[in-house]
């Protein structure tokens, strides 16, 4: 169904190509090279991509933070200045956040999501290179103040209400963090849109929604939140735009504005947010601990709708970031009731996971340590989280470093535990080589422990009174050993994540060659070459079971085969055309943006220009299309 | 996957007969539009006018999504997915009232 | 495409998708469920703003020309229709009907812009109520902005469409591209002067009283440009030979269609929310 793509009469037909067709709507055709990259649609090129942006803004944001720790070693500390802490804090948190574990994700939802479908490609294939090139726009446009005198963004990650006003932050900085968030948003909300689409249309016959692997499901959730979370932010941001660019008074006191607004617009999107940040992970894991445990996942009708039960009580949740701002006793009431409601579900999916582990013949390979660490790193995040839930004990941990600790376990010790598993586990599948197995213990082990040193400590230097983003402290508040110690266990923590890396580039290079299958998984993408054919499936797969994969391998046998699928037929497979579009769009918008934070009107109406013409031209350009016919891509009632 | 009309439309799911179902919705809009201008100037109860204008655009903006965007006759996951978005649009928008009405919002410089 | 040909597709139902929904479609609806939020939290703003005005504020029923309004509303509704109509036209396969009703949502949308530049102006030069001098100027401004753009965007994609329904069959040309651009190019230029000039200069004329030389004056040229421009529009859709545009397109014209019909349900909440209900609140509290 899903390869009959070039059937579907609703797709424009392809023009006949004896002449070469017009100028403008010339194809690139580069398969390999710079050119072939940037104009790429192919979600495998663009997963990597994403992946590989995410890893270096992954580090990026690692050594801020060590600067940050570095700078808290000893109390009364002045390696840096008060306002290039700022700089630090804000760009750790907006990195991390938005241009580390956000399109970490992106690259799993690209490379995976077809292949587990059963899909060759997304549902819209140049939008989802203008996604990744968005992205890129909208990096660049937070990063650029490290260039400029102004400096990179001070505001926190959050930035509240007034201190982005025109009045508090005259600077370029305020301007590139509220645009540069506005792009990205765009980047998101594209992306979940087509992912929205492919999971729900572009399933292989047989593939019942209940069937579809729990990862997609996290994909289909996270894709939901992200295109109703974002625009709250889009309206905030813009409302702070309007009032440094235009003069507006959303924000400005003196005439009737309010800055609590900001904050419960923030938080409508922020809170969202952090689901989206998991509940991927939360995908990984379930796809990684059935493999290493060789049992299928315990319970998944309600795994699945435990994720979908976070994902809709996490937007009515958002003021438990506010509970020392005055709401009154019903409306934080609420909040902290609907906090604690929301990790009953949450609590649920560990259940299951200890289910599916339990009875298991368990193989401790490096994925299955990550994971398992991951759910026990992530449940003492939740614990400090339910903490946070009480909102009079709240009014004792919040702004504190309590918080940080918090927020750590469940972002290190889950979404990122969840990620370095993950990266570890898919490795095979789309290099080809298995990742060396001692350089991965090695990496887990000292991440583990650098991760604890680090962070553990915080609870007790919040609940002992330390303040968040403070740039140094007094020497006799009782802070000094918890600092140091969380300090020395940052650098670990640095080390290990090396030594992660180191492996990941030796094994590209001199890993063991895998096949089709090194882990003897239980979904689809297993059960193509390693790495996958630009087509990935030469026959389109009909799934008969959850864990289709699986069940063909160990029970494909038992039942009757269903009539063999109808060969990719006489025309071959059908393979997107490359476009030069999504990249030239992207340009325009980078070029709009930076133009309007510089407040250029010539500059953004030539963005906008560029931006329009391109986006026309992808319009007229067409799907385009070619078709191939693969070796063995034709089924035994083939013509 | 038609649904099926309503017993007095003729025709079933034919684009000729569609064509007089919009235009007879687009007269009902019109004049639903003049009702609520005339109602904000007749002297009934906050309340009740509150409530008829409230009512009066849900049935304008029901008739729009349901005839006009076609949801009728599509399949039920256009629904969903839509009012997945409205209710929490909507809930969002409530939630947001409320938060800002309460008594400890009230902004100091305001005088009622 | 004949008609007999048109009834062989069905609009509703693609059977290359798991759901049979056409992905674009199932695009455009996931769009219009994201944009709910996003309007929702502008309406939201808006509206927390009304609950406690500061003193100084100015009193939106002694602003509002709720008959303008109104009927800019009726507009706004009629294009709703002829949007149906056009869609309900090409997939029938009735390219000439299409055109005509596309035209028609064109116009009726311009109309509506044009009413809202003649309330924008008139509020800052009349009422002196601007987007930087009070809160209700500022949210009142940005959400009705942000939906005259959404507006603005939307006779744009329109008009792109009508244009590209010329098209002719074979192969894409440069000549062809050059008389796109130029059809593009007096498309923008019919329209813009359309809501920019000359709707606003009739209003000024028929509903706020201006003096017939006054009226001359300001809008006799923009007036003269617009007819040069629905003349080169009719020229250029002189018929030329069989094009490439027929009811294997209507879903793309039913997805812009979508959002078209968006734009209209979230202006009927503006229209309550922002501007009825303040009469019923006004009402109750005489100033």
């Amino acid at each position: 169904m899903a390869e009959a793509l070039t059937r579907s009469e609703f797709i424009g037909r392809e023009a006949p190509s004896t002449a070469r067709p017009f100028l403008l709507f010339r194809r690139p055709t580069a398969k390999t090279g710079l050119l072939g990259w940037l104009t790429t649609v192919d979600h495998k090129k663009i997963g990597l991509m994403y992946g590989a942006f995410a890893t270096c803004f992954f580090i990026l944001g690692g050594l801020e933070a060590l600067l940050i720790r570095t700078q808290l070693i000893v109390p009364n500390n002045h390696l840096v200045t008060a306002h290039f802490y700022n700089e630090l804090f804000t760009m750790h948190g907006t990195t991390m956040i938005f241009l580390a574990v956000m399109p970490l994700n992106a690259a799993f939802f690209n490379l995976l999501v077809p292949l587990q479908i059963g899909a060759r490609d997304v549902a819209f294939p140049r939008l989802n290179a203008f996604s990744l090139w968005v992205f890129v726009a909208g990096a660049i446009i937070l990063n650029v103040g490290w260039f400029l005198k102004a400096g990179a963004p001070a505001n926190g990650w959050f930035g509240y209400a007034p201190l982005t006003s025109k009045q508090f932050t005259p600077d370029i900085s305020a301007d590139l963090w509220t645009v540069g968030l506005q792009v990205l948003g765009v980047s998101s909300i594209v992306a979940s849109l087509n992912f929205i689409v492919t999971i729900i249309n572009l399933r292989a016959p047989g593939l019942t929604m209940m069937r579809l692997p729990v990862f997609c499901w996290m994909t289909l959730v996270t894709s939901f939140l992200l295109i109703l979370a974002m625009p709250s932010i889009a309206i905030a941001l813009a409302e702070v735009i309007f009032d440094r660019h235009f003069g507006t008074n959303f924000f400005e006191v003196s005439s009737g504005g309010q800055p609590v607004l900001w904050m419960h617009l923030f938080w409508i999107f922020g809170h969202p947010e952090v689901y989206i940040l998991i509940l991927p992970p939360m995908g990984y894991i379930s796809e990684i601990l059935p493999t290493f445990a060789r049992k299928p996942l315990f319970g998944y009708p309600v795994v699945v709708f435990s994720g979908a039960m976070i994902g809709f009580i996490g937007f009515g949740v958002w003021s438990h970031h506010m509970f020392t701002t005055g709401m009154g006793t019903v409306a934080t009431s609420a909040f902290a009731l609907a906090t604690m409601a929301i990790a009953v579900p949450t609590g649920v999916k560990i259940f299951n996971w200890i289910g599916t582990l339990w009875g298991g013949h368990l193989r401790m390979r490096t994925p299955m340590l990550f994971a398992l660490g991951f759910i026990w790193m992530f449940m003492m995040g939740g614990f400090s989280g339910i903490m946070h839930a009480a909102a009079p004990a709240d009014y004792q941990q919040h702004n504190s470093y309590f918080v940080v600790a918090h927020f750590h376990y469940v972002l290190i010790g889950g979404s990122v535990f969840a990620l370095l598993a993950a990266i570890h586990y898919w490795f095979p599948k789309f290099t080809g080589r298995k990742v060396n197995e001692l350089l991965g213990r090695i990496s887990f082990w000292t991440i583990f422990v650098g991760f604890n040193v680090t962070f553990f400590p915080m609870h007790f230097l919040g609940l002992d009174g330390m303040p968040r983003r403070t740039w140094t402290y007094d020497a006799d508040m009782g802070w000094n050993q918890g600092n140091l110690i969380s300090t020395l266990g940052a650098y670990l923590l640095g080390v290990g994540l090396v030594v992660y890396l180191v492996g990941m580039i030796w094994s590209a290079f001199k890993g063991e060659v895998a096949g089709n299958d090194p882990w003897d998984g239980r979904t689809l993408e297993w059960s193509i070459p390693s790495p996958p054919p630009e087509y990935n499936f030469a026959v389109t797969p009909v799934v008969r079971a959850r864990d289709a994969w699986w069940y063909e391998k160990y029970h494909g046998k038992e039942h009757a085969p269903e009539p063999a699928p109808a060969a990719a037929g006489h025309g071959g497979i059908h393979i997107p055309d490359q476009s030069w579009y999504p990249l030239f769009a992207a340009a325009g918008l980078l070029i709009a943006g930076l133009s309007f934070a510089d407040y250029s009107l010539a500059g953004s109406i030539t963005g906008v220009a560029i931006l329009f013409v391109s986006v026309y031209l992808w319009a007229l350009e067409g799907p385009g299309g070619y078709h191939v016919h693969p070796e063995g891509a034709h089924g035994p009632a083939a013509h | 996957m038609d649904v099926a009309l309503p017993a007095g439309s003729p025709g079933h799911g034919s684009a000729q007969s569609r064509f007089h179902i919009y235009v007879q919705i687009a007269m009902i809009l019109a004049v639903i539009t003049g009702v609520e201008l005339l109602l904000i100037f007749l002297p009934f109860p906050k309340p009740l006018l509150i409530t008829g204008l409230v009512l009066l655009s849900a049935v304008k903006f029901t008739f729009v999504i349901f005839f006009f965007m076609h949801l009728r006759w599509d399949r039920i996951f256009c629904t969903i997915l839509f009012f997945i978005g409205l209710v929490l649009a909507g809930g969002t928008m409530w939630a947001l009232l409320h938060l800002f009405a309460v008594k400890d919002s009230i902004p100091l410089t305001f005088q009622p | 495409m004949s008609q007999a040909a048109a009834a062989t597709l069905d609009h509703h139902h693609d059977p290359s998708t798991a759901t049979g929904i056409p992905n674009k479609k199932l695009l455009l609806w996931a769009f219009l469920a994201s944009d709910c939020m996003f309007f929702g939290t502008l309406i939201s703003t808006h509206l927390i703003y009304r609950l406690h005005p500061p003193p100084d504020n100015p009193v939106p029923t002694q602003v509002f020309n709720i008959e303008l309004t109104s009927f800019s509303t009726f507009i706004l509704l009629m294009s709703s229709l002829m949007m149906a109509l056009a869609v309900n036209a090409i997939q029938r396969g009735n390219l000439r009907s299409m055109r005509s009703a596309l035209l028609g949502t064109i116009l009726c949308g311009c109309i509506f812009l044009g009413c809202q530049v003649s309330e924008f102006t008139t509020f800052v030069e009349v009422k002196h109520v601007t987007i930087t001098n009070s809160i209700f100027g500022s949210t009142f401004f940005t959400l009705t902005g942000t939906h005259g753009t959404h507006v603005a965007i939307g006779v744009l994609w329109l008009g792109l469409m009508y244009i590209r329904s010329f098209k002719p069959a074979g192969e894409a040309t440069g000549r062809w591209m050059l008389r796109n651009v130029g059809h593009v190019l007096v498309f923008a230029a019919a329209a813009g002067l359309m809501f920019v000039f000359v709707v606003p200069g009739l209003i000024s004329l028929f509903v706020e009283g201006e003096a017939l030389s006054a009226f001359v004056h300001h809008t006799a040229l923009p007036i003269g440009g617009e007819i040069a421009a629905l003349g080169a529009l009719a020229w250029l859709a002189r018929p030329a030979g069989p094009v490439d545009f027929s009811a294997a397109n209507a879903n793309d014209v039913e997805s812009m269609g979508l959002y078209w019909h968006f734009v209209d349900i979230v202006w009927i909440v503006i229209f309550t929310a922002v501007y009825l209900l303040e009469y019923v609140f006004a009402a109750a509290t005489p100033h």
